[in-house]
């Protein structure tokens, strides 16, 4: 009989469930672990950017978790304009038109190019279709530090070793395995009437790729567009070997510049320095992460 | 007006044979609808007609001209999909007039194309709106349109209406017979739906795992099916289907199916019959009557009436047997146990039950 009437009143569903004490704990732990996460990221940056503000002076002899004193913005104009990397005393400027004349051809070319391939691979019939594709992905996992004595060797063969166009191909065809797969994927979600459609109506692949496909994959772009830029803006190593001397980026002048110590090491032009190379991607994500999101969830992701 | 021949048509996926050896032949100005169960190779057959997919055999003629190996764009089409397939980012007036524009098309005449196909489907407030404004009904009449713009003959639809809700597939399909009416083109059109079939068709071509079982007229595909699938895919309920053994006796032939015997005399077998042959004997739910004399060709025992609502469905058991017996509902009323069956000889359809071919 007690067993019943115990029973009787947890068999009544509760309405008043969002007023429970531990939902609210429950919450708050999620909010906890929400802003120690945030601020795992954030605190480097913090940091630099403090930091940057900073004098030597005041860098010598305070933590580095310590506030500037005042806001000094003269280490951010040695770091653009007069730091010393080697011999030369110009700051980073320099590099930074030459990552861009690196990323705009790159990522151009090897967004154009995936896109064409991942459209050709997923929806037009081609034979061995599957195999091209695991061809690639393997392509996207070997590590590329292998492949690049080979590379060297070719663009010396044919004369373009140490120059713009030796790295641009160099980021190209490193771009595109995973840039294909990509494009592959967001493709494969088309419905295949619609080139059915278009080759009753009388296109051919290349009018229906720019016609039909293309301005339907705007999301898709973005996505690889983000990826790619990031890529190539923060690559170090393959303009380093392929760039030649007078091409160097941002990313080698910076790594330059942090090097070449000249009596006390300036901490501050450093940092600064480092934020100003950082500082295209990062904004790249700032104003188009709501695209990035869509569109890897659209077709980059569920494929 | 073209008229488009097949000659022994093969296709398949692999190792999976989904077109064997079809031939048909497509008048000039006729409606043909393929209809068949999901999977019958329906779907492939115009595809291949409009030339989509490479062939594996055979060879597709339009007008005596082989266009096998051509491309879908030569073979000067108008096609409507499933799925409308229309370019989402392109307005209504954009998706019309693309495939003018690839062919080189003056400006003027794809003006003028573009004006007549909209004014004919009603859709010229629409021009200027991009597909994913558009409901399902519109979409589909923009599909129409796009196919209509070409200046063409042969128009193929792969089961345009089967993504529309029934009320506006009702009226599209009306819409569809005019159109076909008034162009006087010829149309090939795919569904599995017999209601489409039985009211656009002037011939239907029912297909079953990759070959064409009967290509008639709806009238010859209800009355005089060639096959026991056709007899059981066509009708709602299909025809009823007995089975039974054949015997030549002194009184001409009749069938044994169960206690019953059915005299056969006067049925006009294509192949002459062979005594002792099992056979399966199809009759129409409507050609039944119930019949109240005291010598009745069949009795059946009544298991459930369903009136619905211009005529009366009564289910009854012959012989273990489940038969459909359409009647009015006044003679249904009060309708149960054991009643006498009847039919006449000429409304019959008597299968091989070997073969499954009508005899």
């Amino acid at each position: 009989m007690t067993m019943l009437q115990t029973a009787i009143p947890s068999a009544v569903p509760r309405r008043a469930r969002k007023h429970r004490p531990a939902a609210a704990i429950g919450r708050l732990g999620l909010y906890g672990f929400l802003v120690l996460a945030a601020l795992f990221f954030a605190i480097p940056l913090i940091i630099m950017v403090s930091t940057s503000l900073k004098t030597v002076e005041e860098i010598r002899t305070g933590s580095i978790f310590m506030l500037p004193q005042a806001l000094d913005f003269s280490a951010w104009a040695k770091a653009w304009s007069s730091a010393c990397i080697g011999r030369q005393c110009e700051g980073i400027r320099g590099g930074l038109w030459n990552s861009i004349l690196i990323m705009v051809p790159s990522t151009a070319l090897s967004v154009l190019i995936s896109a064409l391939n991942g459209y050709a691979l997923s929806l037009w019939r081609i034979r061995h279709a599957g195999l091209l594709l695991s061809a690639l992905m393997v392509g996207a996992f070997i590590p590329y530090q292998v492949m690049i004595y080979p590379l060297v060797r070719m663009s010396s063969t044919i004369g373009i070793y140490g120059s713009i166009p030796a790295v641009v191909l160099v980021h190209v065809l490193f771009g595109l395995p995973i840039l294909t797969l990509i494009f592959r994927n967001f493709y494969s979600a088309l419905p295949e009437e619609l080139i059915k459609a278009a080759r009753v109506d009388g296109a051919g692949f290349f009018r229906i790729f720019f016609r039909i496909v293309l301005p339907m994959s705007t999301n898709v772009i973005i996505v690889a567009l983000i990826l790619s830029v990031t890529g190539v803006w923060n690559d170090y190593l393959l303009s380093l070997i392929f760039a030649g001397r007078e091409n160097l980026p941002m990313t080698v002048e910076l790594a330059s510049l942090v090097s070449t110590r000249i009596g006390v090491p300036e901490y501050n032009v450093n940092m600064a320095a480092t934020i100003i190379t950082a500082l295209p991607p990062l904004l790249l994500y700032l104003f188009s992460g709501r695209y990035f999101v869509r569109g890897i969830t659209a077709g980059a992701v569920k494929g | 007006m073209i008229g488009v021949q097949i000659e022994s048509l093969s296709r398949h996926f692999g190792a999976l044979p989904v077109l064997r050896d079809i031939s048909m032949e497509v008048q000039p100005g006729e409606f043909t609808v393929l209809l068949g169960p999901s999977g019958c190779g329906k779907s492939t057959l115009l595809a291949s007609i409009a030339g989509l997919d490479d062939l594996q055999g055979g060879r597709i003629l339009f007008d005596s001209a082989d266009v096998s190996d051509l491309e879908p764009a030569e073979r000067n089409i108008g096609m409507v999909f499933q799925s409308y397939a229309l370019y989402p980012t392109m307005t209504v007036r954009q998706n019309l007039s693309f495939g003018l524009e690839v062919a080189k098309t003056s400006k003027a005449d794809i003006q003028e194309r573009v004006t007549w196909a909209a004014q004919l489907l009603q859709i010229e407030p629409l021009l200027d709106r991009k597909p994913s404004q558009l409901s399902g009904g519109q979409r589909q009449r923009v599909a129409i349109g796009r196919a209509l713009v070409r200046k063409t003959n042969l128009f193929l639809f792969d089961e345009p209406l089967s993504n529309l809700d029934a009320k506006l597939r009702t009226e599209m399909r009306v819409e569809i017979k005019e159109l076909h009416r008034r162009l006087g083109a010829t149309f090939i059109y795919v569904t599995h739906d017999q209601v489409e079939a039985m009211t656009l068709a002037t011939r239907i071509a029912i297909m079953q795992g990759g070959r064409i079982e009967q290509y008639a007229t709806p009238e010859d595909v209800y009355e005089r099916p060639a096959s026991l699938f056709v007899a059981s895919f066509i009708g709602a309920p299909p025809m009823n289907l007995l089975p039974a053994t054949l015997k030549q006796t002194s009184h001409g032939v009749v069938a044994f199916t169960g206690d019953h015997t059915v005299s056969l005399k006067g049925y006009p077998f294509k192949i002459a019959p062979a005594d002792g042959q099992p056979i399966v004997i199809g009759i129409r739910p409507e050609n039944i009557l119930i019949d109240g004399n005291v010598a009745p060709t069949l009795r059946a025992e009544v298991v459930v009436v369903e009136p619905l609502g211009a005529d009366t469905l009564v289910w009854v058991d012959c012989a273990a047997n489940r038969m459909a017996v359409r009647t009015h509902p006044k003679e249904a009323k009060g309708l149960s146990g054991s009643i006498g069956l009847s039919f006449k000889v000429e409304n019959l359809s008597i299968f091989s039950k070997d073969s499954g071919l009508r005899l």
